[in-house]
């Protein structure tokens, strides 16, 4: 209601504002603008009142429209006035004299029909009009007190429900609904919603740019944690003591099975091979017994034949072809050539099957061989690279060597074998055919040959070959024990050939069973390798013991010498006393007394344990008063003491005086003045005097008169102004009884940093860091790389990828087997290692 | 009688082949080897002497262009190959064993301003200031490639025609998505004609772009306004900016570390950022003279190449404050680009000389195959030169590099500003209230603001 009013009263305002305007407006016609003016004062009831709202006085009749006012102010809107209506009752005169209006009846009397009918008459009256005319206005003002411009429906509330009074609610709407099975469901449903909708008030959305710095503050905080999630990884990359960027090094085929299947059949019979080998009838048949694989493998007798045509083209070909060279060979008729085609087919095994003399020859050659293998044993083992080997059991380790070995003795079981073999295998047509004759024949030249060739072989080994390696003593004499051992077994070889050649055909048969081997390793062994043995030792022995005489003979020599030296130590210890008081003196200015005791009692100990040889030397009383000191070792004054008591009349002094009396000769603060000068003129030293050097400006009297030039004066002054500034500035300037040498080591310096370089934060860390070498000469070979592993470890050609993501726990240790370890924290690990070697002691 | 013998047994000294080495036996105990420290010293300074003695960083020049080289591209998947584009739109495709041009681009009509390819290496993407896009396929490199004689020419396998005049592209790492830049960010796609996303903030030029090779979703671009801003490709708004005072030319993410990016600036320093906090740089990379026009990073995350203005080539750690080296020949230009090979091994510098120039990444090392042997005693050295490099007469002819005059006389320069800029700052502190004069440390001060 009081809404009402107020606006009412705004409208007011704003129409006095209108008024001061310039009138303007449609022209009206006369009866409309009568009974506009019959509505002056009276409040505008809906839209259609609007116009005549506009003016509370009848003059303003064109203004209609109004600006500044909005249009609920404006009462375009029935809905916002309704109480007005009840509100504002207008005085019954002031109806009466505006009777024409029928606005004025549909507002003003909307309630009660009694007044209805009343003014209904009352028109009549006036007009003179049958109320017929009038009763439609009166049926058609009757909805006017809906005052709605529309009837109330779903899409046009009441005024109740729009100002919130009997508003309509969803339990209004569900109350139908109760005890209806889904009812509950419902109404928990709606009940939830209704909560939801409460606190959300949904606002006017903000200006642009706000809106924009809101949404790039969310990227930005998502962009964060996309960054963040890397943290982890990035610090493991960082704190590693080395990158690996040459690992993903695609090398292609890593396995003969990857490259077998990559084959694809190229040439012709590499095709059909892969056509056999892939044909499905095959490799059915394969599978399942192989029975069929037979089927398949018949050949029908067309292509056999066929084949065996073409075999027999190619074979007749071959024949020709040959047939042909031979011709041609025949042809031609340069005798070398021809005789180097013998030579050719002699040599060669078809040669000496098909011409049974080169076999002979063959035959015999093979048996000098063996001859030769019986007396030299070339092949069993005696070669110094075999003896090495097999001393070492590198056969056993290695495969080579092994080889290397077995092959030697088949080739001595071979060539020792011969005989047997001979007569076996390659001969034994000959013994079948032809009568013994023929077969003793042949031994005994064989034999002749052997003896022969074993005769001559003695005669050459008596001839020394003394050159490069083997004129060395100890070869030579090596090289002889074996010639002789050869020798007698060449001679005992001779003898036995002799026998057989005496013995005859039968003989020499049996001699040929039994296995020459077997014979001449009997013999063999009788003394050879014993006397080997001793030769060697002797040898060895021989060396030896004179190492053992040079030796002795080199101690005894020592002995004196160092009896010597002994001597002359405690010689020099006993003659020189001073420089041992002075030391004792130091240790007194350190101040402790029982120090100085022990100390110079062990001095004294150590003097008199010397001075045991030279004692019948003569010694004076200071000597003597060592041993004793010596005989207490615990205590030096005590000693001193015994010493005054032993001489009755003297009184005991204080302790002062005894000390007094005891340094009685050294003057230590004088002799420590002294070395501190010496010090100083080392470190500082003085300038040299200028002095007149003869020749040197005095050549005429007015020179000499002048004497030194006042240059060299000069010049000398300041140095030593210098120099005693620079003592000034020492440390020990002013602290009389210390010297501290400030001399610098110029080679040590430049092992050193003025200042602390930059990630280190502590001197002792850094040093620490530097104290340990890490060359391949002080560290094993199994850490150096480690310890010279660069942080990044690449290889030229290699594409390096950047980062993968990779979850990493960030708690996690540092690997350790990563092999870089050690160079960061080297001096931990290296302590480390150490604990681990003690404890594995 | 006692006698002492040196015994060996004949196993442990014997070799199995002529080529073994001779097996020696060392006593490691320290007291019988006093003068170590000294002996490892000595052989510090050899090896930093014989470092100076060896190092010959320039392997060779790449001459072709008819211009000034403004950008390049390396291949991600093949090593041998580098692209490279100058002013007048010439783009060739180098092969780095031989020094020769494998092929050319031809169809930019002015200068080419950007030039990336794919990570597979088999689409290049270039753009310039003809407001076009191009994309090529590249042609495989094959054995027969021995042929120098016939330069190949390729045509674009698509032109792309957009509003502005184009000034960077990058392509992200294993997608097909590539970026430019131009008066926004543009997010292209290799099949489609027009941009499938497009950033705009604060109207100003793009003026290079870099995607993040650990994030391929996130990529950072410079402004000309002297502003870094980082985006995020799955938001649709910028993440972060940070604006500085002098502008930034070009960003380079650390492929190792993906939170972390420097920026070569205008002010001749390098700031390496956390791209989590945007208030201070990590890292600021002093030693070039005048503006940092390029910088790569070395693919192990732990260097980067930079090119500059003063005609200079500088290799800094990534989180060092100086520079390890320079490279600088009389011949060489104005360096507009740089890059560091993908194997670590060398860095290519194009410059306004229209030569492309090939240096290795460690000025001394030695190339071809190297024996194990070799390979120890130079790790050897390189380690005992790393101990002892904090000892004054190895720090010092390590560090010693001849500079030409120019720079030299420029660095002088600066450093007296710098001084007497510190030491008014310094005075200016003193004579004030204690806490109204504020000296920001030098990682700061060139940062005027955040923008949110």
């Amino acid at each position: 209601m009081g809404g009402g009013l107020k606006r009412k009263s705004s409208s007011s305002s704003g129409k006095t504002l209108a008024k001061s305007k310039k009138k303007k407006g449609p022209h009206l016609p006369n009866s409309i603008l009568k009974v506009i003016a019959s509505q002056k004062q009276r409040p505008p009831l809906n839209s259609d009142d609007e116009i005549g709202s506009d003016d509370e006085h009848g003059g303003d009749l064109y203004e209609y429209e109004e600006e500044g006012v909005p249009e609920e102010e404006s009462r375009k809107n029935n809905r916002y006035d309704r109480h007005d209506n009840y509100d504002y009752e207008l005085p019954e005169d002031f109806e009466d004299e505006n009777v024409e209006s029928e606005d004025d009846v549909d507002g003003g009397n909307s309630e009660n029909d009694e007044d209805d009918d009343r003014h209904i008459r009352m028109l009549q009256s006036l007009t003179g009009m049958p109320s017929a005319a009038f009763e439609g206005e009166s049926k058609k003002s009757k909805p006017v007190l809906f005052t709605e411009a529309y009837p109330e429906g779903e899409f046009n509330p009441t005024r109740d429900v729009l100002e919130g009074k009997n508003v309509l609610t969803e339990e209004d709407f569900l109350a139908p609904l109760e005890g209806k099975p889904g009812y509950q469901k419902t109404r928990k449903q709606i009940a939830l919603m209704r909560k939801d909708t409460k606190h959300h008030v949904v606002h006017a959305p903000l200006p642009k740019p706000q809106r924009d710095r809101l949404e790039r503050k969310a990227v930005t905080g998502l962009v964060d944690g996309e960054f963040s999630k890397w943290v982890h990884l990035v610090k493991k990359n960082r704190e590693a003591p080395t990158l690996y960027f040459n690992q993903d090094v695609d090398l292609g085929y890593s396995t003969v099975g990857a490259i077998a299947s990559e084959f694809q059949p190229r040439t012709q019979f590499e095709k059909r091979m892969a056509s056999v080998l892939n044909d499905s009838d095959v490799s059915e048949a394969h599978r399942d017994d192989g029975a069929r694989l037979l089927k398949l493998n018949e050949v029908s007798m067309e292509d056999h034949i066929k084949d065996r045509r073409n075999h027999i083209a190619k074979m007749r070909a071959l024949l020709f072809r040959h047939e042909r060279k031979c011709k041609q060979i025949k042809k031609i008729k340069s005798k070398t050539y021809h005789r180097l085609k013998n030579k050719d087919l002699k040599n060669s095994s078809l040669g000496a099957l098909m011409d049974p003399e080169m076999a002979k020859e063959e035959a015999m050659r093979q048996e000098v061989r063996r001859v030769e293998e019986r007396l030299t044993l070339r092949h069993k083992n005696t070669r110094k690279s075999v003896k090495r080997v097999l001393r070492l059991g590198l056969n056993l380790k290695y495969d080579g060597p092994k080889a290397a070995i077995a092959e030697q003795l088949q080739i001595h079981a071979n060539l020792s074998r011969k005989m047997n073999s001979m007569r076996d295998g390659s001969s034994s047509d000959e013994e079948e055919l032809s009568d013994g004759s023929d077969e003793e024949d042949t031994p005994s030249r064989l034999i002749a040959k052997a003896k022969e060739k074993t005769l001559k072989a003695l005669e050459d080994d008596e001839v020394p070959n003394a050159t490069g390696l083997m004129s060395l003593p100890f070869m030579a004499r090596a090289m002889k024990r074996k010639n002789e051992e050869a020798n007698q077994e060449a001679k005992r070889a001779v003898e036995e050939y002799e026998e057989w050649e005496n013995s005859g055909g039968e003989n020499s048969k049996k001699t040929v069973n039994v296995s020459g081997r077997r014979e001449f390793g009997a013999t063999a062994k009788v003394e050879a390798p014993k006397e080997s043995k001793k030769d060697s030792d002797n040898f060895y022995d021989n060396s030896d013991s004179d190492n053992g005489i040079e030796e002795e003979a080199v101690r005894d020599n020592a002995s004196p010498a160092r009896t010597i030296t002994e001597t002359e130590k405690s010689d020099d210890v006993d003659g020189n006393p001073a420089s041992k008081t002075t030391f004792d003196v130091a240790m007194f200015a350190s101040g402790s007394w029982k120090k100085m005791t022990g100390c110079k009692n062990t001095e004294s100990k150590k003097a008199s344990k010397k001075t045991h040889v030279p004692i019948s030397q003569a010694q004076d009383k200071k000597g003597s008063r060592d041993d004793e000191s010596e005989s207490e070792a615990e205590e030096m004054v005590d000693g001193v003491l015994t010493c005054a008591a032993s001489k009755e009349t003297f009184e005991i002094p204080c302790q002062a005086e005894l000390i007094n009396r005891a340094f009685a000769g050294d003057d230590v603060l004088d002799e420590f003045e002294k070395d501190k000068e010496d010090v100083l003129n080392q470190e500082v030293p003085k300038p040299e005097k200028p002095v007149l050097v003869p020749g040197w400006g005095d050549w005429s009297s007015v020179q000499r008169k002048r004497g030194i030039s006042k240059r060299m004066v000069m010049e000398h002054e300041a140095e030593e102004k210098e120099r005693r500034e620079k003592l000034k500035t020492r440390k020990d300037a002013r602290l009389k009884h210390v010297i501290i040498s400030e001399k610098v080591d110029k080679k040590a310096e430049k092992l050193h940093t003025t200042t602390l370089p930059f990630p280190h934060t502590s001197k002792e860390v850094f040093e620490h860091s530097m104290r340990m070498p890490i060359g391949p000469e002080f560290n094993p070979s199994t850490i150096v790389a480690e310890l010279n592993r660069p942080e990044i470890v690449k290889k030229t050609g290699v594409i390096i990828k950047p980062v993968r993501f990779e979850e990493v726990n960030p708690n996690d240790e540092v690997d350790d087997e990563h092999p870089r370890n050690h160079q960061k924290q080297r001096p931990k690990k290296k302590t480390s290692r150490r604990q681990s070697k003690v404890n594995s002691k | 009688m006692r006698i002492k013998t040196i015994s060996r047994s004949v196993d442990e000294f014997t070799r199995e082949r002529s080529q073994d080495l001779q097996r020696v036996f060392h006593n490691f105990d320290p007291s019988l080897r006093p003068m170590e420290k000294a002996v490892e010293y000595q052989r510090a300074l050899t090896a930093a002497k014989l470092e100076k003695i060896f190092a010959r960083p320039f392997v060779g020049a790449m001459d072709g262009h008819r211009d000034g080289i403004s950008c390049m591209a390396k291949n991600p998947n093949y090593l041998k190959g580098i692209f490279s584009a100058s002013m007048d739109g010439d783009i060739r495709l180098w092969d780095i064993a031989t020094r020769r041009t494998v092929c050319q681009f031809p169809g930019h009509q002015g200068a080419v301003r950007g030039l990336t390819a794919s990570t597979d290496g088999n689409v290049l993407v270039s753009c310039g200031t003809d407001s076009t896009v191009r994309l090529w396929n590249v042609p495989q490199p094959s054995l027969e490639d021995s042929d120098f004689s016939s330069e190949k020419t390729v045509e674009p396998s698509a032109v792309y025609v957009w509003k502005n005049a184009l000034l960077a592209v990058d392509h992200q790492f294993e997608g097909e998505l590539f970026a430019t830049g131009s008066a926004q960010l543009d997010i292209w796609n290799h099949n489609r004609s027009q941009p499938v996303q497009s950033f705009q903030w604060k109207n100003d030029t793009i003026i290079s772009v870099r995607f993040n090779p650990g994030e391929p979703d996130i990529l950072a671009a410079s402004a000309s306004d002297r502003s870094i801003i980082i985006y995020d490709l799955r938001m649709s708004a910028p993440a972060r900016s940070i604006l500085m005072m002098t502008k930034t030319n070009s960003i380079a993410w650390n492929p190792m570390e993906p939170m972390n990016f420097t920026a070569a600036n205008e002010d001749g320093n390098c700031y390496s950022f956390d791209g989590r906090k945007d208030d201070e740089a990590k890292c600021v990379h002093k030693d070039h003279v005048s503006a940092v026009m390029d910088i790569d990073f070395s693919p192990t995350g732990r260097e980067f190449v930079t090119g500059s203005y003063d005609r200079s080539v500088r290799i800094f750690p990534y989180n060092g404050g100086h520079s390890r080296e320079i490279y600088h020949t009389k011949r060489m230009q104005r360096v507009f680009c740089v890059k560091y090979s993908c194997d670590a091994t060398y860095v290519i510098s194009g410059s306004d000389d229209t030569n492309l120039r090939l240096w290795k990444a460690k000025a001394s090392e030695q190339l071809g195959v190297i024996l194990p042997r070799e390979e120890k005693k130079h790790e050897y050295n390189e380690a005992v030169k790393n101990r002892y490099k904090h000892l004054p007469e190895i720090k010092r002819i390590v560090r010693h590099r001849h500079l030409p005059k120019p720079i030299y006389k420029a660095i002088g320069e600066s450093r007296v500003m710098n001084d007497s800029k510190r030491r008014k700052m310094e005075r200016t502190k003193s004579h004030s209230a204690p806490g109204t004069v504020v000296i920001q440390p030098h990682r700061r001060r060139r940062i005027i603001k955040q923008v949110e």
